[in-house]
């Protein structure tokens, strides 16, 4: 039998392709992901959003309101209804993600003084439209009651500037930084893709390590290694790296190269960023398959791991909001810190020193198997598969 | 009788069910607690107070106001008033705050002026939320300062003039279905969808893979002594369906009841459309665990499925912007149409018949992946890797045969001894 760290190499490459399952987790899975996400968002930020409107007053106050609001990109007025509850019929139908009502009496009340109400109503079960229709339907609501004092205003000898200066005297400019497109392919796919990648380093990387033990090939394993553990598992993992490093070569490429997401301090930090979470999810992995010697067991908890990191990592809902217990378990997933280095480098490209932190927590994933790896060693040696 | 085989095939699948520990834990375990704990994490449903940085170069006591405004909203807290942009942005890169609020020098006199004054914000966009909170906050102390601000210079104006002046028309926003506009009630139904979902998938296939394992070893797996497919089809089905009986009312009942989410559902709309939803998700996942080798491939396979599926429900990123392909292939799967059906029966109280589509399509999905599952096993049936019921029989009889044998053996082996013994005596 040949020994040495290239020996051993050749036969996990051996082993990898003898089974298509590591093909397909290490090789479709991400790349089928990736594709997935940025082609489902690739309009970035949704436009023409299926909208409806009930107008019970039917005057030419009303029907100003609605031509205004057809006029917004992000809306689209696909139906009038006749009466507020056909409208929320065609919502829970999901025909619309909201509608405008303007209840009777609209303009009688505006020109006898007694402030109508119209009101906006949006389903906000689902969030991302509802969020939008409304921003776009408040702005559409508060235009349209500006414009009735504009007319004034304008009648009055008042020009534009002087206009808006008297109806909305303080206005605000906001800027978005990194961002400014709003756009959610950047928001989401940024760390979405990443996170798919980790999931199957971390579930590959315990798979391979304990199926060693189940098939009741450790013993060979180990003995090709020297009985030295630290060489049996680098050798082991080092094809797989090589695999997943290419596989973050490429969502990097796609993100950052042919979709041109920002990247304000260049490709490279990222890269690192990407090169080291690989590693430490990796680290992570054999810290797991090395404290419990069970391949159900050990996988099922870096699964829970890979799947958790997902909204954990805080990047669609922000971990400030989340309960004190989760914030502080937040802090025990690589892919967090991958977060938190992607915001500084890519969307607000500050210097590196101030991510240093982050890389060094990855850093410290990569290290941890050192703790518990002699456990290994000696599951190596005794252990007997139970199902 | 088929029916007494559907049942004996279903008791046999549930005893194996409850023996397997990695089963229980798909099947109970994860449902039981996973839901609890996606449930915790966004209990919260937004983010309040977000820390942001002031930098006042007006120094007026309007600028002042607004600020104290601001800060005072449930939305922003103003963490410090710093000298200069330089210092308030390397407050934010120090990870400390999300956002910056300008006023810039000349606000107080542009105001004076007559003219539009302006509040510079930029906000980290590290997450929309930030933004959510930032924009929110700072429009809602605009508007209630434009009004004051509006009276004050109205006041020389006569009664009818300041009416058609101050908005005439006022409007008002109900987020319905969410009351609290949160992430808990947004997300966690369609979670609780693919929680049930993902959950049979792993688990049947986990079984099917301990199956094909032992098969590889040459021993003999469950329903090959049935003469009909349909029969071990139909009972494997009739089992996992009386486990999500419970499980599905726990998940889907239970969960939103302990976090207080909405819960406008009726009962026979719920019925009515989960169980279409737990027989397409059986009969797809009875289909899908065809393709598994061993035991723990599973997690493999399918786990990260999870992830694009609660995008292709539409859930997040609005089915009406998806592109066409992807609209198409989401239709695969049980959850696409489970997550929209239930949401809407849960959270915005439809009836059957506002969720018709949704429910055809999933009694569709059963027929075609009863369909499926069917010509699988029927193929497993035939195939040298499982052999069919003449094997079984065959096996038997030689058992049996083999067990007369020794039986025979024995009796001649005694036999043998005693007339041994007599012949010692004598």
């Amino acid at each position: 039998m040949k020994q040495g760290f290239w020996a051993l190499v050749r036969r996990e490459i051996l082993r990898m392709q003898s089974r298509p399952l590591y093909g397909l987790s290490m090789v479709f899975a991400p790349l089928f992901c990736f594709v997935f996400f940025t082609t489902l968002m690739k309009e970035g930020l949704p436009e023409g959003l299926p909208a409806g409107v009930v107008d019970e007053d039917n005057t030419t106050v009303s029907r100003s309101i609605l031509r205004n609001l057809d006029s917004y990109q992000q809306t689209e007025i696909i139906k009038q209804y006749a009466n507020f509850a056909e409208a929320r019929e065609a919502m829970q139908r999901n025909e619309i993600y909201g509608f405008f009502y303007i209840p009777k009496g609209t303009e009688l009340k505006a020109s006898s003084q007694q402030q109508p109400v119209i009101s906006i109503y949006t389903n906000a079960t689902y969030l991302i439209p509802s969020s939008l229709l409304y921003r776009d339907m408040k702005t559409m609501a508060i235009m349209a009651a500006a414009g009735v004092g504009r007319e004034v205003l304008f009648a009055k000898g008042a020009n534009l500037d002087q206009a808006m200066g008297f109806l909305q005297p303080i206005q605000m400019d906001m800027h978005a930084i990194g961002n400014p497109w709003l756009n959610y392919n950047i928001y989401l796919s940024n760390t979405m893709l990443p996170a798919v990648l980790v999931l199957m380093v971390l579930m590959v990387t315990c798979f391979s390590i304990h199926t060693e033990l189940k098939d009741d090939t450790a013993k060979e394993w180990i003995a090709m290694a020297d009985d030295n553990i630290l060489k049996a598992v680098s050798a082991k993992l080092f094809p797989q790296t090589m695999v997943f490093s290419l596989m973050a070569l490429i969502y990097l490429v796609l993100l950052y190269g042919y979709l041109g997401f920002p990247a304000h301090n260049g490709f490279w930090p990222m890269l690192l960023a990407a090169e080291m979470l690989i590693l430490a999810s990796q680290g992570f992995a054999v810290f797991i398959a090395s404290a419990i010697p069970s391949l159900r067991w050990s996988l099922s908890l870096c699964t829970l791991w890979g799947v958790l990191s997902i909204p954990i990592s805080g990047f669609s809902f922000p971990v400030m909001g989340m309960p004190e217990a989760l914030q502080a378990l937040s802090y025990l997933f690589p892919l967090r810190y991958y977060f938190l280095i992607y915001v500084d480098q890519a969307l607000n490209g500050i210097p590196m020193a101030y991510s240093a932190w982050f890389y060094s927590a990855l850093l410290v994933f990569f290290i941890l198997p050192l703790v518990d790896i002699s456990l290994l060693r000696k599951a190596a040696h005794e252990y007997t598969y139970l199902p | 009788m088929w029916i007494k085989d559907l049942l004996d095939v279903s008791g046999k699948e549930l005893r194996k069910t409850v023996s397997d520990v990695g089963v229980l834990v798909f099947f109970i375990v994860v449902p039981l607690l996973y839901p609890l704990l996606y449930a915790y994490l966004y209990g919260r449903e937004a983010v309040h107070e977000v820390p942001v940085v002031a930098v006042d170069d007006c120094r007026s006591t309007t600028s002042r106001e607004f600020l104290r405004k601001s800060d005072a909203t449930p939305d922003l807290k103003i963490i410090s008033y710093c000298a200069d942009m330089e210092e308030a942005r390397n407050v934010i890169h120090n990870h400390k705050a999300y956002g910056i609020i300008q006023v810039p020098k000349e606000f107080d006199r542009t105001l004076a002026e007559g003219r539009q004054a302006t509040i510079n914000l930029y906000c980290d966009m590290s997450g929309l939320l930030y933004y959510k909170a930032m924009l929110s906050g700072c429009t809602m102390v605009s508007l209630d300062m434009n009004r004051d601000i509006q009276m004050v210079r109205l006041s020389g104006m006569s009664d009818r003039e300041k009416e058609v002046m101050t908005m005439p028309i006022e409007n008002e926003y109900v987020t319905m279905f969410n009351p609290a506009n949160g992430f808990q009630a947004f997300l966690i139904p369609a979670v609780l969808i693919l929680v049930l979902q993902q959950t049979l998938v792993l688990g049947v296939s986990m079984m099917a893979g301990t199956e094909h394992e032992r098969r590889r070893k040459g021993e003999l797996v469950l329903g090959e002594e049935y003469s009909n497919p349909i029969t071990v089809l139909g009972g494997k089905a009739l089992a996992y369906l009386l486990v999500y009986g419970f499980t599905s009312t726990y998940v889907l009942c239970v969960v939103p009841w302990l976090f207080h989410m909405p819960q406008l559902w009726q009962l026979p709309t719920l019925v009515a459309f989960i169980v279409p939803f737990l027989l397409a998700s059986i009969f797809f996942a009875i289909s899908i665990s065809f393709f598994v080798r061993d035991r723990e491939s599973c997690f493999l396979l399918f786990v990260f499925v999870s992830v694009p599926l609660i995008f292709m429900s539409g859930i997040s990123w609005p089915t009406s912007n998806m592109p066409a392909f992807w609209k198409v292939f989401a239709q695969i799967f049980p959850s696409t149409q489970a997550v929209n059906g239930f949401v809407r029966i849960n959270t915005a109280g439809a009836l059957l018949q506002d969720v018709r589509y949704e429910s055809i399509a999933l009694w569709i999905q059963t027929a075609v992946y009863f369909m499926t599952s069917l010509f699988i096993y029927e193929r497993l049936y035939r195939s040298e890797k499982m052999p069919g019921v003449e094997f079984v029989i065959a096996m038997r009889t030689r058992a049996r045969k083999n067990l007369r044998e020794v039986a025979r053996d024995l009796k001649e082996a005694r036999e043998e001894i005693k007339e041994k013994i007599e012949q010692l005596k004598k």
